[in-house]
């Protein structure tokens, strides 16, 4: 759901997290046969908030911004 | 070797990561134009076309690459194994140099760290040495010493008897590896062939991979699992394992959990099919081009395929099974890269739509957007094919004779030695990176539900490889 009262999308939200490195840490055995770094990961994350894996252009009303802090 | 699936604490294990990492170096920056040089499928085909195009130059010039595409010769002896490498020393330094170079410059602007990857490169060069040496002796045959595999062993007991620094994993980056080899693999795949063959692969491989991905579905949900799960688990095991797993679990936004249990679970049968795979062909006869086929269908990650298919490929060249070697590889290459891997960005965008419109709604969500086809597309595939159409033309003007006498030897062959040692890095830095105890607990359910996928699509594809296609793998590059 593309919240229209809630345009922010998550790459830029403080529960969100999706750097490769971070990715391959969490996701043990990622970088066994496959990597965070390729191009069919595109740029998901980990939204610490949901404990989910989505789309750095998901949305939620619970965003906060990054920027914020 | 204890198989111990030690149960990584979902909280924990974040809370562990999160003290690793500040704050702000945990969001990657907004790709767009910049995945050109973010992502590994980029630097892959920047690498492989590099050298395809300097060997290109030298070839037109007159000259070739094969100085520096050295690899150790047959043996029969230490002492002539021992004299190979005096005489060659100087390649073998100059070797390192430029695949030290490459690396170090597209892993860096990846993020890592230099002082971190040459160690760690020193290091897979000199077994990848050793292993290719080892595979060149006259009676490795005999002792089913094929690289692929002794690669893979050597590398599951060092990180996991001998126990490795996990700093060491810089250097062991087993998909850029298979996706620069796969680029190198394309000059020596005629661009014709792959329009021949390419439509049969796709048909197989489409047939294969709904089935496979139903049976895991249907199967997961009679036991209970999530939907999301069994999406994630059903495209590990349909498309292209772990990086299928975890672009269907981003899609439809699976639960943090979900993708570590899928990446546990290909990780297990993939491993074990490495094994399995080339020695249940060889048993059956099955000529080299319909193994390559079988693997190409029943394999859930590249790299492990390519393993499997690049041992099969051996017996080949052994005599055991008839065919040869490029057959096995090329038929593999046609059915994985071609007939599945091109599908991920459809699968992924078909599930987002069925996601966030027929399952249940969730905390957080998004609109589907057919862009993502693209944005998943696995890019290196563009390398693999422009690599196979540059060199199908700047050699169409040679004859049969011409092209076996003077581009193979000068253009052709050298690439392929350098695809040999960049498969051989992959195929090594998979048993370096995979530490049996660390991976998650998959639990029985998920592992179920895959194991009956993964039985159906051995089953499928066998008949379908082996039986309804076979006649036109053992025509293949023949």
């Amino acid at each position: 759901m593309e919240s229209k009262s809630c345009p922010a999308r998550c790459a830029g939200c403080v529960h969100f997290r999706n750097d490769a490195a971070y990715l391959e840490r969490y996701f043990r055995g990622l970088n066994s046969l496959s990597s965070a770094h390729g191009s069919v990961r595109g740029d998901d994350g980990i939204c610490l908030r949901h404990d989910r894996y989505l789309s750095a252009r998901a949305s939620c009303s619970e965003f906060r911004s990054r920027n914020r802090l | 070797m204890k198989l111990n699936f030690k149960l990584l604490n979902g909280s924990s294990a974040m809370s562990n990561v999160d003290s690793e990492f500040p704050r702000e170096s945990t969001v990657a920056p907004q790709l767009r134009w910049r995945e050109l040089w973010l992502k590994e499928d980029w630097w892959a085909i920047w690498l492989g076309l590099g050298i395809i195009l300097v060997a290109y130059l030298f070839f037109a010039n007159g000259s070739s690459i094969k100085w520096l595409a050295v690899t150790p010769s047959k043996w029969s002896t230490l002492a002539q194994l021992g004299a190979h490498f005096s005489a060659n020393f100087a390649r073998y330094i100059a070797q390192f140099v430029v695949w030290l170079a490459v690396f170090t410059v597209a892993l860096t602007a990846l993020g890592y760290k230099v002082r971190e990857f040459i160690p760690s490169f020193a290091l897979l060069y000199i077994l990848s040495v050793l292993i290719i040496a080892l595979g060149q002796w006259d009676k490795a045959s005999t002792y089913n010493l094929e690289p692929p595999l002794v690669a893979l062993v050597v590398g599951l007991l060092l990180s996991n008897v001998v126990g490795l620094p996990r700093w060491l994993d810089t250097g062991f980056r087993v998909e850029f590896y298979i996706k620069t080899g796969i680029v190198l693999l394309g000059a020596t795949l005629p661009f014709t062939l792959i329009i021949w063959a390419g439509p049969v692969a796709i048909l197989q491989a489409s047939i294969i991979s709904i089935v496979t991905f139903q049976v895991i579905y249907w199967v997961g949900l009679r036991i209970g699992l999530d939907r999301r799960l069994c999406a994630t688990l059903g495209a590990g095991g349909a498309v292209c394992g772990v990086s299928a797993a975890i672009a269907i679990a981003g899609a439809v936004g699976a639960k943090k959990d979900a993708a570590p249990i899928a990446i546990t679970v290909v990780i297990v049968w993939a491993i074990a099919m490495i094994f399995v795979l080339p020695f249940v062909a060889a048993a059956f006869h099955l000529h080299a081009g319909v193994g390559g086929a079988w693997i190409g269908t029943s394999e859930f990650a590249d790299a492990a395929g390519f393993a499997a298919a690049q041992t099969y490929g051996n017996l080949a060249s052994h005599g055991t099974v008839a065919g040869t070697s490029d057959q096995a590889v090329f038929a593999y290459t046609l059915m994985k890269v071609v007939g599945r891997d091109v599908w991920i960005g459809i699968w992924a965008f078909i599930l987002a739509i069925i996601a966030t419109t027929q399952w249940e709604r969730t905390e957080t969500g998004r609109k589907p957007e057919a862009a993502e086809i693209w944005w998943r597309f696995p890019k290196f595939i563009i390398g693999f094919l422009v690599a196979s159409l540059i060199v199908t033309l700047v050699t169409t003007g040679y004859s049969l004779g011409d092209y076996n006498h003077s581009v193979v030897p000068a253009l052709v062959g050298p690439i392929k030695d350098m695809r040999t040692w960049a498969f051989i890095f992959c195929f090594l830095s998979i048993g370096l990176t995979t530490r049996f105890g660390e991976l998650a607990r998959a639990g029985r359910k998920p592992f179920l539900a895959f194991s009956a996928g993964a039985i159906v699509n051995v089953i499928i594809g066998f008949i379908l490889s082996a039986i309804v296609f076979a006649t036109h793998w053992e025509t293949l590059a023949r």
